[in-house]
């Protein structure tokens, strides 16, 4: 009864179109282990893509011939084939699987594969993986359960965007973020505005569009193999998402509710004991006081996320449908953060023409509305003004009189100490300061499917992505002069985005003889990116008429109105895959591809091919390898892809500058452009040893990255500048990611009452720049901020840290000069922000009703950088520094440059004040990366719902806590959290908003 | 079967369709060049965007060069009060301002302008190019001028490779001008001078004057050669305010304000305290605003007006808030449009300099001199200009920042003024002293655009400019004695890092280690005479 509860879960997989077969074979399928009937089992003929599914009494029914090979295939049961005979009814005894390796996986396009065959590495997780840990952004919670997977989640709290990037950094210029597909369908994920040190708040990304209750699962595809049906926009891999489809048979209603709180997990470490000097904004006294310190405490709040969703499925042989609402609604850790989003979604199929045509629709829609998402970096973030509030002064006075009248004006003024451009009063941002961002997203898709023989169907899809987001921010006048002019500023930006996606796929499968198997897959696609179309006003400083009226009247004339494009991109393809199987044991896939993109118009390069080929071998089923041995595969695949250029980089014309004259671009004209290619050699083993209990899937991969299209600064010395350009693009260099990936899972115990499963996730990439361009010693800015700069050199790596670091002499002695240490004169390497490796530890054991969750994740090496402490230091409010005065200096060991004399104290105010503050010694503030934490932690019980006579087919009760703690870690802030989601500002914090720890509870009842 | 498949493929084939390509790759909201040919927009309508960036923004100027020169300082202890201000290098961004947001776009400009056959706007590129390199040379010394460009070799030039570049430049441009006076297309886009040719070629003579002067006592010969040419020519220079070389606001606020109003970064300096007030000048009421706070000025409340010593010694930025800011019509954009380049004040302060050098044509030293004072006096609408000019007895007073006087050591920025010159001229003086009431008469008339009052510092050592109070200089960008002064920018960090061997050579044309200690080849540290 238990897996028959956890397998309800399951019930509303997808129904898949059906071809015409000579008869319909039915029959029930049952768990071998005690005769239950199993719902949810896929039914696939094997060789098609002709599949169904059985019901919650365990009956399934398909359309199949004599002859044909039915494979069963279920969520932790091995695969069954069953050869059809003469009779109707075949019903299958399925046996426990820890594996899950014969299933019937989701690859490239919505194209249905028996994982076994797959020549390439992809990782599935499931839906009950994603909805228990209850994150509003789903993918935060694929951290740690697939390998080779780099999530870094941003700071800015509930719908905010997530970076996620497959093996390294492959791209010079771009994000390397991966592709999202949904359904077989490539979706919009136009990422927001990002912060960085200047300020900024995270914009978020298009994934918050999607319900994680109507995910049925995740794949993730993380080599260019498995993309290169994509096209270019797969080259950084691609992440699969299936939602869920109606199922023919019961009507099936799911309600989920859940409610969880957040609290910060961890403050900087401040002082309280010091005060400042005078009116001074830093608190350097050195008298000791007792001062008030829960108040930056009191400034944060516990945080609610609320979220509910229904789902309703069925329908009968002929027409399905899937319908879900869900709504979260979070308030977060700051106050005034809210977060609300709806979303609604429709998923129906018709079967036409005897059975021989399927039109399947879906809609979704959301609404998203967000308020006051804190932002980072120094300006207009309250946290730079409740960190550095000087010590003895009364924070209350300016708590609860953030605002005071002012007579001059005959307004509401703002009311902090200091005049300063890093601070303003925390509550003023919070209150007057008011930022808002809603975002309206509709995906409609269509689809026919013509089943034109029994080995032959083609499809046609259509897909329609529109989001409007407005995004506003109101300053009342007062606010910090730095950004904000007398009268208040106006932030304003309302741009669409829009994404049509066409494509045509024919789909045939033939035996050529009885041991060889072929399948090809011909097709044709077409999409049309615009993004960011739409206006935006942003007045700074510049002022409105009137205070505080934020509208288009009020604008002064030298105020512009600006007309936005960031994108528009038509890209065309063609494409086919075949595969040849023999025997069931070995597998060659020959792909190929050819885009014709419209960002290299007038290059010449507009059209480009690129193929794709890979083999698998099941040795398992070549030889017999002992009982011990339960399944064996190797598997080797050779792809290319290439990757267009960015909108409207060949050929840049002039803009309209806030002066009413036109600003000359000085790009120069890239004529030659042509796309970016990326190689990639991979070599998978997947083994599996007794009964499937212990498992070691291991992947290497070797990706060159070349032709790379970069951005070059012309210096005005260089020759290529010719005195008329600031910048050129250019197609060099050469980038190599080199790495692993190993999963081992394993069933250590196994029995009626209790099984613990565990699996780790190990990835390690090596990334260099081999090949900078023509110019060995130029350098390219990836990021770079007061004292830090992330670079690239030929010889280095993507992600290398520059900072500056405390001149030493050969003694290694720090050098002083007048008492004040020294810096170097440039920035220098120091580390680099890629960890060395990762690990997930994903464990879950079951007992009776109850199931336990735990998954720990690990990152070893790399580094991170802290604005944030360096700040801290220099105002003389970090922790760090009342240590200092408490014991009358710091302990150095230095060197004075003059006498030679060794220095041995250095006076705390000067030491701090040298290295802290702005663009100081960095190298004071660089953090290992090294972290290991308990990200999740959940239990979870399954009622035993016969006995309470309702009409109930399953309910779950679910305790999770995410992102609990951290077990070791070196950085005074989570190293995970990243302020900015873009290629920029990676790994550093400047006034992030501190990252928090996430506990609730979760009720699943299914009808 | 096969016929579907031979269907398919040939839909497939015939499906890709690149005709517009090319416009859905350019963006809707930029202007092309085929667009911006109506009305000669192709070549007019980028010079507001360069002219609007020959002055640089507060990093740029007013904590460099303004500083230096002592008109303003700022009231905010920037990096705990180490910066640029008391000698230690944190902003550096002029170089990439003038390279990438005027001379890159001047050359292109240029170049459009030849192959359309419009030379009159090719040299007005071209002064524009001198005018941004004449400045930033003032910070750097050699910078890439002659060799920026589809021919040059991107090396820097050397100082005087570099003046002697300008002297040449400004032959051909002001030739040009001269033949071609009632020239009418630069109209439509000059805001400076509504296209007058003959007041273009008074500035480019009047540019050529003040070139000549820096190089005055490193290259004498070449400077009389040079200033006797700007004082022959025909065209004549600027000796009215009515032709003074302005670049417009375009709408927007003079940049100081947006300082000094809304970011509180910027008050009156000490300087101009101890000076104003000490010569009683009328200017200093349309220069700056009186305190509310008459404490602040209980020594001299008949001039309520504070100023901050520049390189002070800093608390709180709250501290020295209450001190005079500048005019409030300043932060008026309907009052303030446009900011002074070269006024006639300028040029009469330059023709009395010439006059002791004795170059000829520059005329009498006094009558300029004179004629220097009231010109400033009459732009900024200040009275008393006679009373002024004949004050033989007022000095510049001392300074005391009254807001640190309880602090334990009082006299915490405070100064006494070095001036010994009343205003009212001494032909019976000798050169030093009249060249030292000259400068300092410069200097208060060049507010708003502070570049030439550096420069005349440095190279005369006037006026009599207080050293600053807290010297954080260090052997990081290179220390300054105390009671020294800076005298130059270092290369910029992306020149040393991009351009290595740029710079190893520049440094060598500098003739100097590349530190802020380093004299610039003008900067000869000799007599004046």
């Amino acid at each position: 009864m238990t897996k028959k509860l956890l397998v309800i879960l399951a019930l509303v997989l997808g129904s898949y179109p059906i071809l015409a077969q000579d008869k319909t074979v039915s029959g029930t399928i049952t768990d071998a282990s005690d005769g239950s009937p199993l719902p949810g089992v896929n039914v696939l003929v094997q060789g098609t893509t002709n599949g169904s599914q059985t019901d919650f009494d365990g009956n399934y029914t398909i359309e199949a011939s004599e002859g044909d090979v039915l494979v069963f295939s279920f969520l932790g049961m091995k695969s069954q084939s069953v050869t059809v005979g003469s009779s109707n009814t075949v019903n299958v005894s399925m046996e426990e699987d820890a594996s899950q390796l014969d299933e019937v996986v989701v690859t490239a396009l919505g194209i249905r594969r028996e994982e076994k065959t797959l020549t390439y590495a992809q990782q599935t997780v499931r839906s009950d993986e994603l909805t228990k840990t209850r994150d509003p952004n789903f993918m935060n919670s694929i951290s740690g359960k697939a390998a080779g997977v780099e999530i870094k989640k941003s700071s800015s709290g509930a719908g905010g965007s997530t970076r996620i990037v497959l093996r390294g950094n492959k791209s010079l210029s771009g994000d390397s973020s991966p592709l999202f597909v949904i359904d077989g369908i490539p979706m919009a994920n136009n990422r927001g505005g990002q912060p960085g040190m200047w300020g900024g708040a995270d914009g978020g990304d298009g994934l918050s569009a999607i319900n994680p209750d109507d995910i049925e699962s995740i794949s993730i595809l993380r080599g260019a193999n498995a993309a290169v049906l994509y096209g270019s926009q797969g080259a950084n891999g691609v992440v699969v998402i299936t939602t869920k489809q109606g199922s023919a048979g019961k009507t099936t209603v799911s309600l989920n509710t859940g409610y969880s709180f957040e609290h910060y997990q961890e403050l900087p470490d401040l002082q309280f004991k010091y005060g400042a000097i005078g009116a001074a904004k830093e608190s350097w006294s050195t008298d000791a006081g007792d001062y008030a310190d829960e108040y930056v405490e009191n400034f944060f709040q516990t945080g609610h996320n609320f979220n509910n969703s229904v789902s309703i499925s069925g329908g009968n042989d002929k027409t399905t449908a899937y319908f879900s609402y869900a709504n979260i609604t979070s308030s977060g850790i700051t106050p005034e953060n809210k977060y609300n989003k709806n979303n609604v979604s429709f998923r129906g199929s018709t079967k036409f023409f005897n059975d021989k045509v399927t039109v399947s629709s879906g809609v979704i829609m959301s609404i998203e509305e967000t308020k006051n998402r804190l932002p980072s970096g120094y300006y207009l973030n309250p946290l730079t003004g409740l960190y550095m509030f000087p010590r003895n002064r009364n924070f209350y006075d300016f708590k609860d009189n953030y605002e005071i009248f002012n007579s001059d004006r005959n307004l509401m003024a703002q009311n902090w100490f200091v005049d300063d451009h890093h601070q303003s009063n925390p509550y003023w941002i919070i209150y007057n300061q008011p930022r808002t961002n809603n975002t309206k997203r509709v995906i409609a898709n269509a689809s026919i499917k013509w089943d034109i023989l029994d080995n032959l169907n083609l499809q046609v899809r259509g897909n329609y992505d529109y989001k409007t987001e407005e995004n506003e921010q109101q300053h009342a006048a007062t606010s910090n002069g730095t950004n904000v002019h007398a009268n208040g500023a106006w932030d304003f930006s309302d741009v669409d985005d829009q994404l049509g996606y066409f494509d045509a796929i024919l789909n045939y499968n033939t035996n050529i003889s009885d041991d060889i198997s072929f399948n090809a897959v011909l097709g044709a696609s077409y999409q049309q990116t615009k993004y960011g179309f739409g206006v935006s006003v942003g007045t700074g400083v510049l002022g409105l008429l009137y205070p505080n009226e934020f509208l288009f009247q009020n604008l002064p004339t030298n105020v512009p109105v600006n007309s936005t494009a960031s994108e528009e991109i038509i890209k065309q393809g063609v494409f086919a895959n075949t595969q040849f199987g023999y025997k069931d044991m070995l597998y060659l896939d020959i792909s190929g591809r050819n885009d014709w993109a419209s960002t290299l118009a007038l290059t010449g390069n507009q059209s480009y091919f690129y193929p794709a080929v890979g083999l698998t071998g099941i040795l398992s089923e070549m030889f017999d390898m002992g009982e011990k041995v339960s399944f064996a595969k190797l598997r080797a695949s050779y792809t290319q892809v290439a990757n267009e250029v960015p909108y409207n980089r060949i050929f840049p014309q002039h803009s309209i500058s806030a002066n009413g004259g036109v600003n000359r671009n000085t790009q120069a004209p890239f004529l030659d452009g042509k796309p970016e290619i990326i190689t990639s050699l991979e070599f998978g083993a997947d083994f599996r040893f007794f009964q499937n209990r212990l498992g070691i899937d291991f992947t290497y991969y070797s990706l060159t990255s070349t032709d790379q299209y970069i951005n070059v600064s012309l210096d005005p010395s260089d020759p290529v500048a010719q005195g008329i350009y600031t910048s050129q693009y250019i197609n060099a260099g050469e980038i190599t990611n080199k790495g692993v990936e190993l999963t081992l899972s394993a069933t250590p115990v196994r029995n009626d009452n209790f099984q613990w499963v565990t699996a780790f996730n190990f990835a390690r990439n090596v990334n260099e720049i081999v090949d900078i361009g023509p110019d060995d010693e130029r350098f390219y800015n990836l990021g770079s901020s007061e004292g830090y700069a992330s670079r690239l050199y030929e010889g280095g790596r993507f992600n290398d840290l520059y900072v500056y670091k405390f001149l030493r002499d050969d003694q290694g002695r720090i050098i002083f000069e007048n008492g004040t240490p020294r810096k170097t004169e440039l920035l220098e390497l120091v580390g680099n922000l890629d960890p060395d490796w990762s690990l997930g530890w994903n464990n879950n054991i079951t007992m009776g009703k109850f199931n336990l969750g735990m998954l720990i994740n690990a990152k070893i090496g790399g580094n991170v950088f802290s604005q944030t402490e360096s700040m801290l230091d220099g105002a003389g409010v970090s922790q760090r520094t009342a240590d200092a005065r408490d014991a009358g200096g710091v302990t150095v060991n230095g060197v004075d440059q003059d006498s030679g004399a060794a220095v041995t104290t250095v006076d705390s105010e000067t030491w701090f004040r040298a290295i802290g503050d702005r663009n100081g010694i960095g190298e004071a503030y660089v953090y290992d990366r090294t972290n290991i934490s308990l990200s999740q932690l959940s239990l979870g019980y399954n009622f035993n719902v016969e006995k309470l006579n309702l009409p109930i087919s399953a309910a779950t009760l679910s305790f999770v806590g995410n992102n609990l703690f951290f077990i070791y870690k070196d950085a005074p802030f989570d190293p995970e959290l990243a302020m900015s989601t873009s290629r920029n500002s990676q790994g550093l914090d400047n006034f992030n908003l501190p990252s928090t720890a996430t506990y609730g509870f979760n009720l699943k009842v299914t009808f | 079967m096969k016929k579907f498949i031979y269907l398919f493929s040939a839909i497939l084939v015939l499906g890709a369709c690149t005709d517009n390509f090319e416009e859905i790759n350019t963006s809707p909201y930029q202007l092309t060049d085929e667009s911006l040919q109506q009305d000669f927009n192709n070549v007019g309508s980028f010079y507001p965007s360069m002219f609007s960036q020959i002055f640089g923004n507060q990093v740029n100027h007013n904590l460099t060069n303004v500083t230096y020169a002592q008109h303003l300082a700022t009231p905010t202890p920037f990096v705990g009060g180490i910066n640029n201000t008391t000698y230690y290098i944190r902003w550096n961004g002029y170089w990439d301002r003038q390279y990438n947001s005027v001379m890159a776009p001047a050359n292109q400009v240029i170049g459009i302008a030849e192959s359309t056959d419009q030379p009159m706007f090719v040299e007005w590129a071209n002064l524009i190019k001198i005018l941004s390199m004449s400045r930033l040379t003032a910070y750097h010394g050699p910078v890439i001028y002659s060799q920026y460009g589809p021919e040059g070799d991107g090396s820097y030039d050397s100082e005087e490779v570099l003046y002697n570049a300008f002297f040449a430049d400004l032959d051909r441009i002001i030739a040009l001008y001269n033949a071609n006076t009632d020239y009418v297309g630069l109209t439509a886009f000059d805001a400076s001078y509504g296209g007058d040719i003959a007041l273009w070629a008074k500035y480019a003579n009047s540019l050529r004057l003040q070139l000549a002067m820096r190089i005055s006592k490193v290259a004498p010969a070449l400077a009389k050669t040079q200033g006797e040419k700007a004082l022959a020519d025909p065209a004549g220079l600027i000796e009215t305010n009515a032709e003074n070389f302005n670049i417009s606001l375009y709408g927007n606020k003079f940049h100081p304000a947006q300082i000094c109003f809304e970011w509180n970064d910027t008050r009156m300096s000490a300087t101009m305290e101890s000076i104003l007030i000490g010569y009683e000048d009328n200017r200093i009421e349309p220069f700056f605003d009186p305190v509310e706070d008459m404490a602040l000025v209980a020594d001299h409340p008949d001039w309520p007006y504070k100023g901050i010593r520049n390189g002070a010694q800093l608390t709180a930025k709250d501290d020295h808030l209450p001190y005079s800011t500048i005019d409030i019509d300043f932060n008026d954009p309907a009052k303030v449009t446009t900011r002074k380049v070269m006024s006639a004040d300028e040029v009469f302060f330059l023709k009395a300099e010439a006059a002791l050098r004795g170059w000829a044509g520059a005329g009498d030293a006094q009558a300029n001199y004179e004629a220097g004072v009231r010109a400033s006096f009459e732009l900024w609408g200040a009275g008393g200009v006679d009373a002024y000019l004949a004050d033989n007895t007022k000095l510049p007073i001392d300074y005391n920042d009254v807001v640190y006087d309880g602090l334990e050591d009082g006299s915490v920025n405070d100064f006494t003024s070095d001036i010994t010159i009343t205003v009212a001229w001494d032909e019976a003086a000798d050169n030093e002293i009249k060249l030292e009431k000259i400068i300092t008469q410069k200097w208060i008339a060049a507010y708003t655009n502070e570049m030439e009052a550096w420069v005349d510092h440095r190279r005369t050592g006037y006026p009599k400019l207080p050293p600053v109070y807290q010297n954080s200089s260090s052997s990081d960008w290179g220390l300054i004695p105390n009671g020294e002064i800076l005298r130059r920018m270092p290369f910029t960090n992306g020149q040393r890092e991009n351009n290595a061997s740029g710079v190893a050579d520049a440094t060598a044309k500098l003739g100097g280690p590349d530190e802020i200690g380093t004299r610039l080849w003008w900067d000869t540290g000799g007599p004046n005479f």
